[in-house]
């Protein structure tokens, strides 16, 4: 072999060594793009913003002179904090519930024989195919009858018994193998022993991806809170924050940006620093 | 142990589904609520007689088409592009996933302030580029395809998920052969990936077809569902009904409808696949 067509395919990959990257990133920045724009506003004044956005300068994507001042206008004039603290007592009531079902229910589909068992859990993984928005309306009623309008248990109860969570945790648990029950059974170890000794132990990264993901779908939640409660005081910082859109003559741009850092950043990052469990979760929620 | 999943899932689940069903039937007292009697199909006749229905209808389907058509390929592109592993993709796979993750509304009220007419962002990067600013969500028109645009943007991540997992089965000893039998990037592209992702591709079919039917809340959010009515979709007409114009039974009815089309655009995708595969 000689010498020049080696340096050629060299001098080749090193164009696309650089033109690959180049690519990559934009299409990254282009889909960081909303999530960053609202960061880098949120630190910019409001009369700034609208000043600088139109038009198109580097101001407009640029803090000029950084500034706090929109968030301390949400915490403070727009009681922000509470429809944050609001945000949370959902996402942890919806996380460790829907933990506890899934795991109870995932365990049995797993591992207890009974009759019927395997249309049960088809009659439930049907239930996914309806989303909440068509049933939105008579949910709406059930929950009215059930009197949860307006309380704190409203905003997660509908979404603890979730067919994809209880399928992630049934395989999961399908997993382990059976012999490993049997030797505790053997040993002498109740049912309720072995299913929080060795059961719970061995599905750990399930548990996981359920918690992440759990917690990115209560961040998420916003046409339900947006229906069910009525009383300002316990909504959630999603619904609250839409409200700072439209209030004539009154332009609260900054403070919408600050709230939307506060809602999204974090979330962002959370689901890249552990995608291997988001998109896992992902995954078992696609397969439907 | 079973207990906690049932009750909630009759609760929240079965149980409006039925009360779906049993309302869109039964007339309702317009100051209380309550169900004041039987009326057969009445509803249904009244919801299917109203022009604002059938183009809620329309614009449901026009939803399904647009989002399936832009998210399909860009999908595929994109895990074609993680799935070559090449240098800056973790990058992007970064970026889509954090798209994905983030909250619908909220990523929908930063877009809503980029599409603003007078002094959005996006108006001002066509202005500077010497290109007339266009109504984003002023006009009909381009209100639903701001609305698509905004939705593929944050879901498309979905779809490329379950594509690179499609991609990452197909063993490599298949593309090694292909390249020994000298076929083009594009003939392998369209002779051997293809044909192996057919059941990734109807997976992301059934997927965006549901997201896309049930799609309210950036819509709520850009539009509220105006101008004039031209971006509501059936999932928002019968939000409509039952919390705005207090008609329960035609909000009963509307989300009966809802889920028969449903049924019918996946099952319609199903047997056309099946058929087509089979052959």
């Amino acid at each position: 072999m000689s010498n020049a067509p080696m340096l050629n395919e060299q001098q080749g990959r090193r164009g696309t060594s650089l033109m690959w990257p180049a690519i990559c990133v934009l299409i990254g920045l282009l889909f960081f793009f909303p999530i960053l724009w609202a960061a880098l506003m949120s630190f910019k004044s409001t009369p700034a913003i609208i000043a600088e956005r139109f038009p198109l300068t580097w101001k407009s994507v640029v803090p000029t002179s950084p500034t706090f001042e929109n968030y301390v206008t949400l915490f403070t004039s727009i009681g922000f904090g509470r429809s944050l603290l609001n945000t949370m007592i959902a996402s942890i009531g919806q996380v460790s519930a829907s933990v506890v079902v899934a795991t109870l229910a995932g365990y049995a589909f797993a591992r207890l024989p009974f009759p019927g068992r395997d249309l049960l859990f088809a009659l439930i993984l049907s239930t996914a195919f309806v989303p909440l928005e068509t049933i939105l309306v008579p949910l709406y009623n059930v929950a009215r009858a059930l009197g949860l309008t307006s309380t704190y248990p409203a905003l997660f109860l509908p979404f603890v018994a979730n067919p994809f969570s209880i399928y992630l945790m049934r395989q999961s648990f399908a997993e382990i193998p059976v012999e490993l029950d049997d030797a505790a059974h053997i040993d002498g170890a109740s049912r309720w022993r072995v299913f929080w000794r060795i059961a719970l132990p061995n599905v750990k990264p399930a548990l996981a991806t359920l918690v992440l993901i759990q917690f990115i779908w209560s961040w998420n939640n916003y046409l339900w809170p947006l229906v069910i409660i009525q009383n300002p005081n316990m909504q959630i910082a999603q619904v609250s924050l839409a409200a700072l859109k439209s209030i004539p003559n009154f332009p609260m741009d900054g403070p919408l940006f600050a709230g939307a850092t506060i809602l999204t950043v974090p979330l962002v990052l959370l689901a890249i620093v552990l995608q291997r469990y988001y998109v896992r979760g992902l995954m078992t929620s696609g397969i439907r | 142990m079973l207990l906690p999943a049932l009750a909630g899932l009759v609760l929240f689940q079965f149980a409006p589904i039925v009360v779906g069903l049993l309302n869109s039937l039964q007339s309702f007292n317009p100051f209380t609520h309550r169900a004041s009697g039987w009326v057969g199909l009445n509803n249904f006749v009244e919801v299917l007689a109203e022009p604002s229905f059938h183009w809620a209808v329309l614009i449901t389907m026009v939803y399904v088409v647009l989002i399936l058509a832009i998210t399909i390929p860009l999908a595929l592109g994109l895990a074609t592009l993680l799935n070559s592993r090449r240098p800056g993709t973790t990058f992007v796979r970064a970026a889509v996933l954090g798209a994905l993750a983030a909250s619908e509304a909220v990523t929908a009220l930063v877009w809503n302030q980029m599409y603003d007419a007078s002094t959005g962002l996006l108006n001002a990067l066509l202005v500077t580029l010497h290109l007339p600013a266009q109504p984003f969500l002023i006009d009909a028109n381009h209100a639903v395809v701001s609305i698509v645009v905004m939705t593929v943007w944050k879901d498309v991540g979905l779809a490329m998920l379950m594509f690179l997992a499609g991609l990452q089965s197909v063993p490599g000893s298949v593309y090694e052969a292909a390249a020994l039998d000298g076929a083009s990037t594009w003939k392998v592209f369209q002779r051997i990936t293809l044909p192996l992702l057919r059941p990734s591709v109807i997976l992301v079919m059934f997927i965006a077809t549901v997201g896309a039917t049930r799609l309210v809340t950036p819509i709520l959010i850009l539009t509220q569902g105006g101008p004039g009515g031209s971006t509501t979709n059936m999932a928002l007409y019968s939000y409509n009904q039952a919390f705005s114009f207090n008609s329960p039974g035609h909000a009963a009815a509307s989300v009966v409808c809802m889920m028969l089309l449903l049924v019918a655009l996946t099952g319609g995708q199903a047997l056309l696949l099946r058929r087509r595969g089979g052959k």
